[in-house]
């Protein structure tokens, strides 16, 4: 900590320095061109210096935190995760500070074993060289940080202490091993290590990938949780390509899963009150449709939204937790898109009547037959437009649009106008539990939404994608697969000749084949 | 979601075998206004009574009902001596187990969760149930 300290004093010293010497100079600068000051009013020149200096201390300090934020962040990230660490701070890191941090420290590392492993292999000019590369080596070996180093073999070469002693395995079964063979990884989306890899050796000459919550199972060891940061360098003959850092979080994220479950629990309590609700408002509706007036019956509307609302907010909670326990079925049937889109649109609409935003629809009307699980991709559908309802703030239209797109996928996108994502919180944004900081305070939600909606999409065959830009609006886009692609398997289900549809399934049952 | 369809000319026999009084109110209610004639059991044993009567068209089963469970009474209307003619459909919002769910769907002719499904929807369901 006291180097710090030390660097900290200095950044601030001379950013400090730089700003008192602006400001005299545009002081000076001001003086001269407009002599709005007389020369006798020493005291307004000392207050006014005194004004610059003050002035420069404390926007010093602050940019000094600000320039120093990730690597205080590093060193309590690298605290955290330092087993039996004295100076152990019981508060966890700054999650979106530390993103910085680990690049910086992975990045490093990689650039230190290539170093190495190059000069090396290439007789070091100086002994001198030499000496401070390989206690650069050594700084990076004890660093509390599990690492892995991989070469073009995509075989572990090297790998930190703390590396060896996280896993728990022999040398013997680290080296020489690909990363994914000797630890079981278990990645939250089919975008894993390996596909990296294999993406880098393909058509990459540097790249960096972060991943969070991975799952890793060892023999004889609980379930750890951790993110994992891996670096990517082709350029060097050294054959050190990659270097894999692991962050463990296994307590945060356990945590989070047990909430999780207990929150599903929970929630199943709601569901037969919830369906007895919605039977009640259906009935009055229906009923008093003709003897109640407008205003009556716009509350009656309202009141069948907000039952809609829990509805959906049950069963997303329900079906998160039932991806976590594999056990969310998707049973594609053969559906006409337009039909099926309009009419989560109709509903939708009457929630977005009451926020004063209306849906535009562009369908095309050349779409094929889609292969979907019904209620699964109302699900989808709902709880986009219920973000762009959300994030709208004051932009009065949402538009739906539907077309075929590359590869004959049906494209969907549901574009808002309202506060929009800069590009690194976009990047983040379908991965569970995760809430933009910044919008945290100002919409409702769990973090569960768009993590559903890519899991449920990819279950289909399709692709989930964002655009957005700060201040103007954002457009989520979705693609499902026509029915005449989906292969002989999904299109039997289960295998059984049972069509299951939205609300339950009936055998030989007729009805929704369209 | 569905469009709702026109009532069945014949007036069809639904049992409802259902615990939850809200429940059975509302399905009752909506399926006697769409023309079915609807009997109630709110427990299985008496349930199970009424459906080897084997006058009904339609027998609606949830799982979870007091005295025999709605598995149970499934397996006893589907064993060899007391085949019915009627459709019987489980009315749930439980997570069935491995073992259930196949049991269901070997032996029952339909499944619907009551939480995904409103009464009017529940009668277009039966409707089309040749």
């Amino acid at each position: 900590m006291d180097h710090i300290k030390k660097l900290k004093v200095q950044v601030f010293g001379q950013i400090a320095f730089g700003l008192i010497a602006v400001g005299i100079i545009s002081f000076g600068l001001w003086y001269i061109l407009f002599e709005q000051i007389e020369l006798d009013s020493i005291t307004a020149l000392v207050l006014a210096f005194l004004g610059i200096i003050g002035f420069a201390l404390l926007l010093g300090e602050l940019l000094t935190r600000a320039v120093l934020e990730p690597m205080n962040a590093l060193t309590t990230a690298i605290l955290h995760v330092a087993p039996n660490h004295e100076n152990t701070p019981s508060s966890p890191p700054n999650l979106e500070a530390v993103k910085i941090g680990r690049e910086l420290v992975s990045s490093m590392a990689l650039q230190i074993y290539q170093l190495a492993s190059h000069e090396s292999a290439s007789n070091a000019e100086t002994e001198s060289r030499r000496e401070s590369i390989i206690q650069a080596v050594n700084v990076v070996n004890h660093l509390p940080l599990p690492l892995f180093v991989l070469n073009s073999e995509r075989n572990i070469t090297n790998a930190s202490e703390s590396g060896i002693a996280y896993v728990g395995l022999e040398s013997g079964k680290l080296f020489g091993q690909p990363l994914e063979d000797a630890i079981h990884l278990e990645f939250p989306s089919e975008n894993t290590l390996g596909v990296w890899i294999d993406e880098c050796q393909k058509s990459k000459v540097t790249s960096t990938k972060i991943w969070e919550r991975v799952r890793i199972t060892l023999p004889d060891q609980a379930m750890k949780q951790c993110d994992i940061s891996a670096h990517y360098n082709r350029d060097n003959p050294s054959g050190t390509e990659f270097i894999i850092t692991f962050f463990d979080r296994t307590d945060k994220y356990n945590q989070d899963d047990e909430s999780l479950g207990f929150v599903a629990l929970a929630v199943h309590e709601l569901r037969t009150p919830v369906t007895m609700l919605r039977g009640y408002i259906e009935v009055l509706e229906d009923e008093l449709a003709d003897s109640i007036d407008d205003e009556m019956k716009d509350f009656m509307h309202k009141m069948n939204v907000a039952a809609g609302q829990l509805t959906i907010f049950v069963n997303n909670i329900l079906n998160v937790a039932r991806i976590e326990q594999n056990q969310l079925m998707m049973h594609l049937t053969e559906t006409d898109w337009p039909t099926t889109l309009n009419a989560v649109l109709d509903d939708m609409e009457i929630r977005a009547k009451t926020s004063g935003i209306t849906i535009e629809r562009d369908i095309a009307d050349t779409i094929p037959p889609v292969g979907i699980d019904n209620i699964s991709i109302y699900e989808v559908i709902a709880n986009l437009i219920d973000n762009a309802i959300k994030y709208s703030k004051g932009s009065k239209n949402i538009i739906v649009s539907s077309q075929v797109g590359d590869n004959d996928l049906i494209e969907t996108t549901i574009q808002d106008f309202g506060i929009g994502m800069p590009a690194n919180v976009t990047a983040n944004l379908f991965e569970k539990f995760y809430r933009n900081h910044r919008t945290r305070g100002k919409a409702a939600g769990t973090g569960l939404g768009l993590y559903l909606t890519k899991s449920i999409i990819s279950a289909h065959g399709g692709q989930v994608w964002v655009n957005s830009k700060e201040g103007k609006g954002s457009t989520f886009g979705f693609s499902v697969v026509p029915y005449s692609q989906l292969s002989e398997e999904q299109r039997k289900g289960d295998g059984k000749g049972i069509i299951r549809q939205s609300h339950g399934w009936i055998k030989n049952h007729s009805m929704y084949r369209r | 979601m569905e469009e709702s369809v026109k009532p069945p000319t014949q007036s069809r026999k639904v049992l409802i075998i259902e615990d939850e009084y809200f429940i059975s109110e509302l399905y009752v209610r909506a399926l006697e206004k769409a023309g079915y004639q609807v009997v109630l059991a709110v427990d299985g044993k008496n349930g199970l009574d009424k459906a080897l009567s084997n006058s009904f068209d339609i027998i609606l089963l949830d799982i979870m009902v007091p005295t025999i469970t709605g598995t149970e009474i499934l397996e006893r209307l589907r064993s060899n001596t007391t085949q019915i003619k009627g459709k019987v459909i489980i009315i749930t919002n439980l997570e069935q187990g491995e073992e259930t769910k196949e049991k269901i769907e070997q032996q029952a002719d339909g499944y619907i969760i009551k939480a995904e499904i409103t009464p009017k929807q529940l009668v277009s369901f039966l409707d089309n149930i040749k």
